[in-house]
């Protein structure tokens, strides 16, 4: 009874494409190539540079070892402050976010010209970087973690809140429509029927977001916005090569470390 | 009219497929009236511009006296309190608890503060678990929705709409997603609020044995249009084509 059946699905896989569509895999192919040598020229990738460039990193790398731990209270305070940063950073964001969620989703927003600002905000807070949000806020505040607190809440703020959207726009319609059908307000139905049902999402989102920040404020300290970047910094500007082993082994623990912990606390969400 | 519920002429196209055209109807209190027709007659349709879930492109809808079409935001909301629902996926806030999906029939009337604290008032909690009570789900009252059976769903789905203490309560295939036996005692106990709370009840089927033996009264549906009244009540329809 399956004779008919393969031979027929025999037909369908022996036919050749046709040579139109081979001709534009083709163009598309070639474009893509050329593409892709224009980047590396421009990139000036130089294969000599590299080869000549090694022997200084291995003279580095020889320096760097045995890591300087000399001064790990100092080093283990300025890796706290860079957690506390993306910390605080991100609960800002998160407060910033729910509104801006909420806007931002086509089945809540409550209207077309709320909607639309909405999302041009959170595109352009997500698109600018918290490094170059904190290098502004440097010039405000003045040197030190409030800075990147300041920058990493606002562009985390804008991945939230799209994140959070996203989460919304997936929530099923039903349970919200009955809610609205019992005379609820749009924001009773959003507190009673949507928040409960995106809730996990939500935090795993968060803890993400947090983990995320974790990891991608280090480098705040590089524009005196504080933390543990700041220590590798001078470290780098002083060639103390020992000492810069010693932070980027310390970076990597606590990244590592929170990278297993928010994997494992988002696990049991799910 | 002055009590039930009451259509004129409601009708909706899209593009230019005419789910309703002109459908005209009215149910009084204390009465069961089955919408029957296959799928795709328009039933779903009828119970989306009466509610105004979807927007009706013609026509009137009165609970009581009161008009539900042309109404905007805060007075559409107002009307809804009127109007309890019962859909056929049941609808339930899946991660709270059953008793907490039947207060969730008291949102139109409770404070924001309250329900954003969850905290309902007493007479609140009280109405929420006698409507449990009818709907004979007491023991499950601090079950997750999302536990609870098809059948034991849609009685959670009832009770919210008991809870809002509505006059109207409108059903959209409230059977079509359970197995006979829940099928049976929904629309039983559908039948004995239709009784005992004197609801004006419109409910849609697709089953005509069902239809045939729970309903006060069977409107066909076919198109997009009522093909007229196939009442086992003559007096009631009589009386609704004068109100007519």
């Amino acid at each position: 009874m399956s004779v008919p059946q393969t031979s027929a699905l025999d037909s369908i896989a022996m036919r050749p494409r046709p040579l139109l569509a081979r001709l534009r895999f083709a163009a598309l192919l070639l474009a893509g190539a050329a593409l892709y040598a224009v980047s590396l020229n421009v990139a000036d990738v130089s294969p000599a540079r590299l080869l000549e460039g090694l022997p200084r990193l291995a003279g580095w790398a020889a320096k760097a070892w045995p890591p300087d731990f000399s001064e790990i209270s100092v080093l283990t305070y300025r890796a706290a402050e860079t957690m506390a940063m993306a910390t605080v950073g991100v609960s800002f964001g998160a407060v910033i976010a729910l509104p801006l969620c909420l806007l931002g989703a086509r089945n809540t927003a409550p209207s077309f010209w709320l909607y639309h600002p909405a999302r041009f905000l959170l595109d352009m807070l997500r698109g600018i970087d918290s490094f170059v949000f904190a290098l502004i806020f440097v010039a405000a505040v003045g040197l030190g973690p409030f800075a990147g607190v300041l920058g990493i809440a606002l562009h985390s703020a804008g991945s939230i809140a799209k994140l959070w959207a996203e989460a919304i726009e997936t929530a099923e319609p039903g349970p919200l429509e009955a809610a609205a059908m019992t005379g609820a307000s749009r924001l009773k139905v959003v507190l009673y029927a949507l928040l409960p049902d995106v809730l996990p999402a939500f935090t795993s989102i968060l803890l993400y977001m947090w983990e995320f920040n974790i990891r991608a404020s280090t480098v705040l300290g590089i524009v005196g916005a504080g933390g543990i970047g700041q220590e590798l910094k001078n470290s780098i500007d002083l060639l103390q090569f020992d000492r810069v082993l010693a932070i980027l082994l310390i970076i990597l623990a606590m990244v590592t470390t929170i990278d297993k912990l928010s994997a494992w606390l988002r696990r049991r969400l799910s | 009219m002055s009590q039930g519920l009451r259509t004129v002429a409601l009708s909706k196209s899209y593009g230019h497929v005419s789910a309703l055209r002109g459908v005209s109807l009215a149910v009084s209190p204390g009465e069961l009236v089955v919408v029957l027709g296959p799928s795709g007659s328009g039933k779903s349709t009828l119970f989306r511009c009466i509610t105004r879930l979807t927007e009706p492109d013609g026509g009137e809808v009165y609970v009581g006296d009161r008009a539900v079409h042309g109404l905007e935001g805060p007075a559409l909301a107002e009307v809804r309190r009127e109007i309890g629902v019962v859909f056929q996926q049941f609808n339930l806030v899946r991660r709270r608890t059953a008793l907490e999906n039947v207060l969730a029939g008291r949102l139109g009337s409770a404070p924001l503060w309250r329900v954003a604290a969850g905290r309902f008032s007493r007479a609140d909690l009280a109405r929420a678990a006698a409507a449990l009570r009818s709907v004979g789900l007491e023991r499950q009252a601090h079950q997750r929705a999302d536990t609870l059976s098809g059948g034991q769903q849609q009685r959670v789905a009832i009770a919210r709409a008991l809870a809002q203490e509505s006059r109207v309560l409108l059903a959209d295939e409230p059977v079509a997603s359970l197995d006979p036996d829940s099928a049976t005692a929904v629309l039983e106990l559908m039948r004995g609020l239709t009784r005992s709370a004197g609801l004006a009840v419109l409910c849609t089927l697709h089953q005509p044995h069902l239809a045939e033996r729970f309903a006060d009264r069977v409107l066909r549906m076919e198109e997009g249009r009522l093909l007229g009244d196939a009442g086992r009540r003559p007096a009631a329809s009589q009386a609704v084509e004068r109100a007519l």
